[in-house]
């Protein structure tokens, strides 16, 4: 059974919690996002930065944010990767009118994935209660109780985490 | 009854009038200096200059509760922005919050300071006997006072009206937060700085009067060396260990020592800000730890009397120390634990109470704590042997790492999500390396041992584990000298202010760190070594001196300790921080001349527009690290947080792509200026060091820089990036106005990416950019956001 229990246990934030997330649906969400953003933060394993070569070269927009970006120059992967401090983009992400990376607009889906934990959750809840304009999904290795949808918590099983990835990925 | 106002005035005649004076104004004073618009600025008083930084800056709400719970209408779901019973909004209601923690904050302070001054008349008599007096170095004593209220304080109690106006505006805000008053989010965060703007006069108040009452340095330098860690403990002798914020006992405690002969036979080593300014007094003091290892401290059991005051306290101090029979004597009424009160007894009663058993005892009068905390150490040292050893033993230490079942719970519960189970199995099979390194990052809540199926005592582990860490852990930090001095401001002035020296970092506050205090050591000697000025205080300045470069030397030994280029300064307590305040007031008087008496707004704009300053609060968790900060925002100073900051639920985040809100007057020209984003944010939280870093070098600029400056403050902001972060920042180019404005060893390199990424438009044959800049360099540019200076100029010095 898949444990919607928040990784911080006692981060509750009320009535609205994410529901736990399905491949296929993530796909589907993606598939119909105008602009997807799958924000990177730096507590990523090998094996999910694998998986966060595959969403940018599948035309989802990365952000890497704090250290994260260290990670695609070791790659010397960094031409179609943008990097933000995540509470400032969370706070660009609020605004409608923000223009975006590329000044086309701002991003209609958010994925996250990789960000210390407590304060991807905060930037979740401002994206959950103050951004009617987006929504936000955790594809993370933890339960994120403030995104719409999120992955359960499967950091002690990272094989099945990684092979959820893959299926949204094939879903794509 | 007939009442005259203040002023001047001459009676003749009088017959049958008895007459009651209040305060003496002095004639002196009134003709001296002009006084500014607003002394002992109210709530709305300043609401226009708020109102400019919340447009600039918008308060970036991330709820930590999307309900709210404070009436009996509740609880209301306030989710997706909905409205309450009440009619409140998520958004004015975490606005509400926010001010509810500034509330707190600025009281803990505000009260200390109150405190203080009753501690001072009881130990020294009368306040007006005591002078507010520097030395010939510093004239401009109390810049917050001064800015604020319009008084120049000239004795200890001239501060007693200064606490009665903090205290009213702390009421008046507070009873705003009831339910159905306020409702406007932006009102709210208005609210706040006006609170924290309190928080750092309060801490001034508070600072000065222990300062000048308890004869602390002030503001000189070449300060000596403390001893600080925990293993400068000397177990040999009896220990008392001293934890809060409100030194008088801890003082009378070393009194007791000095007058007795017994300070090679007594340690006191404190924890948190009374053990800084216990070393502003009595320079033998050790400095235990910061916040974040109080735990570590007790539950090592280095200690044979704890003596705890107010503020930073854990609430279960009791049950820790009472594990290994430490007894705990509470000083202060904020703070009693349900402790018998023995104040009005004898000491010698007392100390019977307490060697017969008793777990604790309340001692409020400081002048009756130095005997009993002292003689209760000595007669319990006579009852352990000297050396301490960890309080587990090998063979217990291995049955709980096997009885360890890796469930996870640990992990859940850790604020930091530290993977306790993975280390516990590595211990039981022989590698305690993981534990150790862990034992840093753990900030020692001790949530994990609440959650705990087997009952393992996992902060017992960790101290086990790493105890040759703790053993060894010894290191050097000055002595808190407390303000910078106006002969220094003179020196380092220009400077500041036009760029070339990078910026003022100053790192402040508590120590939840995301990743262990080796992160603050980085912090500090990243900036010195780049000439920036590093103002510590709190919990961080302790942190920093825990480390040492290749060769030995702590950054307190390392680098000097003027308010200068590369200077690492111990500045003091909590409530020292206002000499921080008070160093960019003075630039703004000492400088640039300009008129700082209840003159707030426009000392703010300045120091905003030219003071190159950013605080770091890198393991804020307190209620008085948000006044802190918010008092900082509202004088114009950024800060950036750690990664837990989030959890305040207010950020004040800028939007550099909105033209509108960067928008700033030119005094000289008589014109309205688009401005690079500048600094970018007030309060902003970084998720790593890496981050960080660049992020505080660029919050270092401002404005008025000069192209020398500019290019000084964009080399390092570049630099950081690339060092740390591996690429250069995305948005450098948004601070380039001239060629001269590029970091010389880049300058080629850069305009060619100019040229290329962003359109400008290069003269190659003289390497100077001729279109793509959002505004020119002028180096006549006389910035402010405030019309009224824009229209009638800043406001004249006066008689001065």
């Amino acid at each position: 059974m898949a444990e919607a229990k928040p990784f911080d246990t006692a981060n509750i934030p009320g009535p609205k919690m994410a529901m736990i997330a399905k491949t296929k649906a993530v796909a589907s969400m993606i598939k119909r996002a105008k602009r997807p953003l799958l924000i990177v933060g730096p507590d990523i394993t090998d094996e999910m930065f694998k998986r966060v070569l595959e969403f940018s070269k599948k035309g989802v927009q990365v952000v890497a944010t704090g250290s994260a970006i260290k990670k695609f120059v070791e790659a010397n992967v960094v031409d179609n990767v943008k990097y933000a401090v995540l509470h400032e983009l969370t706070s660009f992400i609020l605004d409608p009118e923000w223009p975006g990376f590329d000044g086309e607009g701002n991003y209609d889906l958010i994925l996250f994935m990789g960000t210390i934990y407590y304060h991807g959750s905060q930037m979740m809840a401002a994206i959950k209660n103050f951004a009617p304009h987006t929504r936000a999904i955790a594809i993370d290795r933890y339960y994120h109780p403030n995104a719409f949808q999120s992955f359960p918590s499967l950091w002690k099983k990272e094989e099945e985490y990684i092979a959820m990835l893959d299926e949204v990925l094939a879903g794509l | 009854m007939f009442e005259l106002k203040e002023g001047i005035f001459v009676l003749d005649d009088l017959r049958n009038v008895s007459i009651k004076i209040g305060e003496i104004i002095e004639e002196e004073e009134i003709e001296k200096a002009i006084m500014g618009p607003t002394p002992k600025p109210k709530i709305a008083d300043l609401r226009d200059w708020d109102m400019f930084l919340l447009k600039r800056y918008k308060p970036f709400y991330a709820p930590y509760c999307d309900m709210c719970c404070l009436c009996t209408m509740g609880k209301c779901d306030l989710t997706g922005n909905k409205r309450g019973a009440c009619g409140i909004d998520l958004a004015a209601q975490t606005g509400r919050i926010v001010a509810i923690a500034c509330a707190i904050g600025v009281s803990a302070h505000c009260a200390h300071a109150r405190h203080m001054m009753h501690d001072i008349e009881h130990i020294f008599g009368d306040p007006s006997e005591i002078p507010v007096d520097f030395g010939s170095e510093i004239d401009v004593v109390a810049p917050l006072t001064e800015l604020i209220t319009g008084i120049r304080p000239k004795t200890v109690a001239d501060f007693k009206k200064v606490l009665d106006y903090c205290e009213e505006q702390i009421v008046q805000v507070v009873d705003s937060i009831h339910t159905g008053q306020e409702g406007s989010y932006l009102d709210y965060e208005s609210k706040a700085l006006h609170l924290g703007m309190i928080d750092s006069l309060s801490k001034e108040v508070a600072d000065i009067i222990q300062m000048c009452a308890f004869n602390f340095p002030k503001g000189e330098d070449n300060q000596p060396y403390i001893e600080i860690g925990m293993g400068t403990i000397d177990m040999n002798k009896a220990v008392v260990l001293v934890i809060g914020h409100n030194a008088p006992p801890a003082a009378n405690i070393a009194d007791y020592l000095e007058a007795n002969g017994l300070t090679d036979e007594v340690d006191i080593a404190g924890i948190c800000c009374t053990a800084n300014d216990l070393a502003r007094y009595y320079e033998r003091a050790k400095i235990a730890a910061a916040l974040s290892r109080q735990l570590k401290v007790i539950r090592a059991g280095l200690a044979d009397v704890i003596v705890i005051d107010e503020q930073c306290i854990r609430a279960d101090i009791l049950y820790h120390a009472g594990k290994l029979g430490i007894p705990v004597i509470c000083t202060n009424d904020k703070a009693m634990h349900g402790l018998r009160d023995m104040t009005k007894e004898d000491p010698k009663d007392i100390i019977k109470y307490i060697l017969d058993g008793a777990p604790g005892v309340a001692v409020l009068d400081p002048l009756k704590v130095g005997e009993v905390a002292a003689t209760i150490a000595l007669e319990r040292r006579k009852k352990r042997k000297g050396e301490i050893k960890p309080v587990l033993s090998e063979e217990e230490f291995m049955e709980y790492a096997k009885a360890c079942t890796q469930c996870g719970n640990c992990t859940f519960a850790c604020p930091q999500g530290i993977r306790i189970g993975e280390a516990m199995e590595a211990a039981e099979n022989g590698d305690r390396s993981l534990l150790e390194k862990r034992w840093d990052v753990c900030i020692a809540c001790g949530r994990c041992e609440q959650v705990c199926p087997k009952n393992i005592p996992i902060i017992d582990m960790l101290n086990f584990a790493a105890w040759e860490t703790i053993k060894n852990e010894k290191g050097k930090i000055r002595r808190a000298r407390g303000p910078v001095r106006d002969t220094e401001i003179r020196e380092v002035g220009a400077p500041i202010v036009l760029g070339t020296i990078p910026g003022i970092i100053a790192p402040i506050g508590c120590g939840n760190y995301p990743n262990g205090t080796e992160e603050v050591y980085t912090i500090v000697r990243e900036f010195a070594s780049r000439n920036y000025i590093v103002t510590l205080t709190g919990c961080m300045a302790f942190d920093a001196a825990l480390y040492k470069n290749e060769d030995g030397q702590g950054v307190f030994e390392e680098f000097h300790d003027r308010f200068d280029a590369g200077g690492v300064i111990n500045i003091g307590s909590c409530v020292s921080n206002a000499h921080i305040h008070g160093a960019a007031i003075k630039v703004a008087r000492i400088f640039a001349m300009r008129n700082i008496k209840a003159n707030y707004e426009e000392i703010a704009d300045y120091i905003l527009n030219r003071v190159g300053a950013c605080g770091v609060a890198w393991g804020a968790m307190s209620q008085k690290a948000a006044s802190i900060a918010t008092g900082f925002n509202r004088l114009g100073v950024p800060a950036v947080v750690g990664p837990h900051g989030s959890k305040y639920r207010r950020a004040f985040l800028g939007q550099p792509y909105r033209d509108e809100d960067w928008m700033m007057y030119d005094i000289r020209r008589g014109e309205e200026v688009r401005v690079e984003p500048a600094p970018q944010d007030l309060l902003v939280a970084a998720e790593t060091l890496e981050e960080a870093l660049p992020l505080m070098a660029k919050l270092c600029i401002r404005p008025a820089d000069t192209d020398r400056g500019r290019s000084i403050k964009l080399t390092h902001y570049i630099d950081l990036n690339l060092k740390y972060l591996g690429k250069l920042p995305e948005d450098w180019h948004l601070f380039v106005r001239t060629e001269s404005d590029l970091p010389l060893a880049k300058k080629e390199e850069l305009l060619k990416i100019l040229e290329d990424e962003h359109g400008w438009k290069i003269d190659w044959k003289k390497k100077r950019i001729l279109e793509g800049p959002m505004r020119k360099y002028d180096a006549s540019f006389n910035p402010t956001n405030v019309k009224r200076i824009f229209e009638e100029g800043p406001l004249p010095l006066g008689g001065e």
